[in-house]
This record gives C-alpha cells, structure tokens and sequence, in this order.
C-alpha cells in the first residue's frame, strides 16, 4: 500500500488529455502483457487470414479468378445467398418477437423460453443436423410422408435452410433480449396512453429504440448463416452444383487437393468475415455514440 | 371531469396491492395520493389510467359517472406523466410533444402546422421555448418533467394522472416545480391525481389528500384536516414528527390530557413535537417532569430531545428559538412539559 501510495505521488499529475490509467503496474509489465497478445493473434489469427489469400493467389490472380468463375463454386456461392436471404429476415422477425414478449412481458416458463433460445450455442452444429436427418430423413419420422407427397427436405436446399435457421436463431434474440429489459417498458407505455396503437408504439418507439442492437444482432446472424459448416454438411448431401454451400465446396476442392481452388473459394468467406468485423465496429461505434449523447 | 373509482381490488401474486379501494375526485380538483412504498397508489393510479387492470370481479371506473373499466389506456383521455419522464429518447423534445397528435387516425389529425403552433403554445406554457429540437438527454431533470407534462397534455386530456411527479429531482428542484404545478393547476383547472410518498409536497400543493396504507384508504381530507385530525394512528404517524405518550404516565404526571372521554385505560396519546410546552420545575408546578438532554438549535425552531424523569422514555419537543433563550435552557436542566392538545386512539388500534 505504501509501495503505490509513493509510486502515485511520484509520478506527475497526469494532464487533462490524459486517458484515465486502469492499473499501476510497472511499464514491463504492460509492455509483456502487449506483447504476449500481439504474439498469440498473429500466430492463430492473422497468419492463418495471410496463408488463405496468399495460397489463393500462388497460381496468379488468373488462376484465382478462374476458380471463382467454375460453375459449381458459381451455385455454391448462390445457394449460400440464397440460405441467408431466408435465414436472416426469419431469424429478425422471431428475435424480435422473442425479445418483445421476454423483455416487455410477464409469463409462466418465461425462463424456460430464454433457455431453448440458448440451446443451438450449446448443442454442436452436427448434432442439430442429425436432428433434422432424423426427423425429415427417409428412414425419420416425416421422411415416408414427405416421400409419398414428393417433398424433399434432406439433401436438398429446405433442410439446408432449416439447419441454418435452427444454428443461426439465438443471435438476433440474444442481443436484443438485454437491451430491451434494460429499457423497460416506460416509454411504450406513454406511447400507449398518448392514443398509440401497438403497431404505432412499435415501429415509432420500440424500433427506433433497438435498431444498433438489431444491426449488430443481424451482422452476426448473417456471418454465421454464410459459414455454416457442421449442421449443413449433415443434411446437405454433398452434391455439387445443387445441395453445396461455399463451406463445403472448399472443403471438397480441398479434399481434391485443388488448393487453389480452395482457398481461392475460402478467400471470399474471408473476405465477408472481415466485412462483418468493420461493420460490426462502426456499429458497435454509433450505438455507444448513440447511448453517449 | 371527476374521477370515481369504486371497490378496487389487485392482487399480484400473494401480494394485495389493492384491497377494496373507494376514491372519489371532484372535477377540477388537484388530489394527492399518499403513502408509504407498497401502499398501492402507484398501482391505483395506473388502473385509473388503464395501463393495469383491476381483478376480474372487482370494481368500476368511472369518468364523470361514465364506466370506463374496460375502455383501453388509449381512448381514457387521460394524460400519464411517469416517475421517470419516460420521454422518448430518439426524439427531438417537439417530436415528444407532437407524437399524440401524429399517431391519430388521419381523419381526426390537426394538420401539420397547426401541430407546430400546439406544440409551441405548450412549450411556452411550461416555460421551455426554444427547446423544442433539443433531445430528452439534454435537458436537467427538471425541463425532462415539464416536456413530459407538455406531451401529456397535447392530446387535451380531461384527466392528468401524475405519478411521482417529482421523485426524481434534487430537494431544490422539487420545492420549485411542486409550486409552479399549483400555479399551473390554478391556470388550467384540469382534475389531477399526484402520487407520492413525500407528505410534505401532498400538504402544500393539493386541494384533497388520500392518504393510503397498506392497500387501503386510511383517510381523505383537505391537508389541514388530515393534520389537524389524523383518523388514525398511522396517518398521525406518516403525517409529520410525533410523540406517543402513556396516558397513565401523563395523568400521574398531573400533565393535561386531552379527549379523556376517548382515552382508554392503556391508552396512548399522539402528541406532535410543537404541541408540547416546556415549563421550569418549579415547586407546585404541574406537567411531567423531564430532563433535557439535546438541543438542536441549528434550523427556524430549536428541537429538543428529552427525557421522561420516571419512565426514562425519549420526548420530542419543537419550541422557538426565542422561547428556548427566554427559558435558557441547558442540557441535563429538569424541565415539565405540559400538552398543549394531543390525540388518542384505542390501544387495539395501534400499530
């Protein structure tokens, strides 16, 4: 104690531009912590990021293109666009009314609800495409049904469209449900009393309210529906050109030791995880700037 | 437009917030419900407003004799300001103030100009103009309150329901506001229920105090009836300092004893701080003899701590500074103390 109450007084006061100082640890101390950080993401994050655009571009930006124009990773890539086109607007609307029945209402197994929300971050993805196998498969509970009326879930897009949703459903509802309870139910009550309807008070003060949080929720909701791999791969059936998303195309063109390909695939997954990380930040920015004023 | 609400009964859980509640609020008048936290005037007034309703079976409503029970929050013409403002925060303090007259149906929609002159003759009726495109998070607590009456009055309300009104603002603030409420309530005449726990704001500014207990009425009265005589223990007690004193002390004492008619043979009598007279012991001097043992003279009366010779029990006293250097009393001093007019209640009656 009397170690840092001499330490504080020795140092000069720190001027008004200063930022606040968390710790009163010794500069090797930081300057070690910083370093063993900077270390390990190089290491396990941007390496990993150089290697998939560098082995993407080994044959030349030809190669690379011509890769990308093959047809099968052409319908990989719509099929994956397609999935999220359906995924995300489905996962929006029921977060939304999952958080709005949670955060502005009372109800019995209201705690139960807030746990199955939770439950595909907590089951692995390849077990939630078994489930559908199991249910929507040939030798399932639905498959004979689904047989005889010439409907087709597994190995096709529907049960793609399905395991994404079920992987994909908490991310919208998760980030709205404590910020909804946080802003209580106040302000839809004035809106209510001021002759509002329930469709006025939500779209004029419940939307505005949780629009930065609904951004964020979606961004992330879209990048994991677009990187899908383990619940997909279950009930895709691998067939090129019709049931591939682009995780499993590059994991075919890789097996097929087309690397190039490969990676040159993959290089677009990259490249929409970094786009998600900038939007994410300039959301996460303007919500706080939003929170601030 | 007066205010009925009848047999109100609400229960939340094994919690009775409301336990056959009557109240009654002549049109024009400005009443203040008050109680302890979890006496049920929050929620009474919330079942006044429509944003709860009371338990099926129970009681009615009522808008100028006109039953209003189930008619929804939204067509009650009722102007609800919360404890906390509930402003709409991405809102300019103007669009606040228009958004009761936006969201009607276009057929009955003022047009937008005539929105932006209601708008500004509200703004300067609670004296914020120029403020009209500053956002909630820019004003004091104060100005937020005020823009909150001013949206609750837009749609022209013919009842405002104001709960905790004040609660929220530093002591300063408070006194301010509760005034200029008065005065804004003598202006406009518009029947208002306040709610507040502070009894000090509920005397000063209201026409008719409720005061409430525990899910029930305890007694309703204009301020200095409610002061004056208290229907109960409780309502003695939560209206201002008191003193209860042992009726059998008081007569040993030779002290007067008020309403003996009244008194029973365990009785208890309320006396208020300042009804008590303090007299030297002198021989032959009648009064319940005390000693003094503090004297807080920082403030507009001295108050006096003292204590019962025989039964060593505390005394509250409030005298004025001017009697308190003519008696030049000094702690440790024996002192009588003589009731100037005190309250009794029946011992099964206490609380």
């Amino acid at each position: 104690m009397a170690a840092i109450v001499s330490r504080s007084l020795a140092t000069p006061p720190p001027s008004a531009h200063a930022a606040p100082r968390a710790t009163q640890d010794p500069q090797w101390v930081r300057w070690t912590l910083t370093a063993v950080a900077l270390v390990f993401l190089t290491f396990f994050l941007v390496l990993p990021l150089a290697a998939v655009f560098t082995e993407a571009f080994r044959h030349g930006v030809k190669a690379y293109f011509a890769s990308l124009q093959d047809p099968d990773a052409l319908a990989s890539v719509r099929l994956t666009l397609l999935t999220a086109v359906i995924v995300v607007p489905a996962n929006v609307l029921f977060g939304i009314a999952a958080a709005w029945c949670i955060a502005k209402f009372h109800f019995r197994g209201k705690s139960m609800l807030i746990t199955l929300i939770d439950l595909p971050f907590a089951v692995s993805p390849v077990i939630s495409g078994l489930i559908y196998v199991l249910v929507f498969g040939l030798q399932g509970w639905l498959g004979p049904w689904l047989d005889e009326h010439d409907l087709k879930v597994i190995f096709a897009v529907p049960g793609i469209v399905l395991a994404t949703t079920f992987v994909t459903f908490p991310f919208v509802a998760r980030e709205l449900i404590p910020l909804m309870q946080s802003q209580g139910t106040d302000e839809e009550y004035a809106a209510i009393t001021l002759g509002a309807n329930g469709w006025q008070t939500f779209w004029r003060v419940t939307l505005p309210n949780i629009k930065w949080g609904l951004l964020y929720g979606v961004i992330l909701c879209n990048a994991r529906a677009m990187g899908e791999f383990g619940a997909v791969s279950v009930v895709s059936g691998h067939i090129r050109g019709e049931t591939n998303t682009i995780p499993l195309h590059v994991e075919i063109l890789y097996n097929e030791y087309n690397s190039v390909g490969a990676f040159a695939v993959a290089s677009l997954l990259a490249f929409l995880a970094i786009v998600t990380l900038v939007l994410k930040s300039v959301v996460e920015w303007r919500h706080a700037q939003s929170r601030a004023t | 437009m007066s205010i009925q609400a009848t047999n109100i009964r609400k229960q939340f859980g094994a919690f009775t917030a409301l336990d056959g509640v009557n109240l009654n609020v002549p049109s024009g008048k400005l009443v203040g419900l008050l109680g302890p936290s979890g006496s049920g005037k929050t929620t009474l007034l919330r079942i006044i407003a429509g944003l709860e309703h009371a338990d099926p079976g129970s009681g009615r409503i009522q808008f100028h004799g006109e039953d209003v029970t189930n008619v929804p929050a939204g067509k009650r013409k009722v102007g609800f300001v919360f404890q906390h403002y509930a402003l709409f925060r991405h809102m300019t303090v103007m669009e606040n103030i228009a958004f009761g007259l936006k969201v009607r149906p276009r057929r009955e929609r003022p047009m937008a100009s005539d929105i932006t002159d209601r708008v500004h003759r509200l703004l300067k009726l609670v004296q914020l103009e120029g403020l009209d495109q500053r956002f909630p998070n820019q004003l004091s607590g104060g100005q937020r309150q005020r823009v909150a009456l001013a949206r609750a009055l837009a749609v022209e309300p013919k009842v405002l329901l104001l709960d905790e009104p004040f609660g929220a603002l530093d002591a300063k603030v408070r006194k301010d506001l509760r005034r200029w409420l008065r005065r804004f309530h003598e202006e406009i005449h518009l029947t208002t229920i306040f709610v507040t726990h502070d009894q000090e704001e509920a005397l000063e500014i209201s026409d008719e105090v409720v005061i409430m207990n525990q899910a029930k009425v305890e007694q309703v009265g204009t301020p200095q009836e409610v002061y004056d005589r208290p229907a109960s223990p409780f309502v003695y007690q939560f209206l201002g300092n008191v003193n209860v004193l042992r009726a059998q002390v008081l007569a040993h004492g030779g002290a007067h004893t008020p309403r003996p008619a009244t008194l029973e043979a365990n009785g208890q009598v309320y006396v208020r701080p300042h009804d008590i007279e303090v007299v030297h012991d002198e021989p032959g001097a009648a009064g319940l003899p005390a000693i003094v043992r503090y004297i807080h003279a920082a403030g507009s009366v001295a108050r006096l701590t003292l204590e019962q010779a025989q039964s060593r029990e505390a005394v509250e006293v409030e005298i004025s500074r001017t009697e308190l250097a003519i008696l030049g009393l000094k702690p440790d001093h024996l002192v009588r103390l003589r009731l100037r007019q005190g309250h009794s209640f029946p011992e099964d009656y206490t609380i």
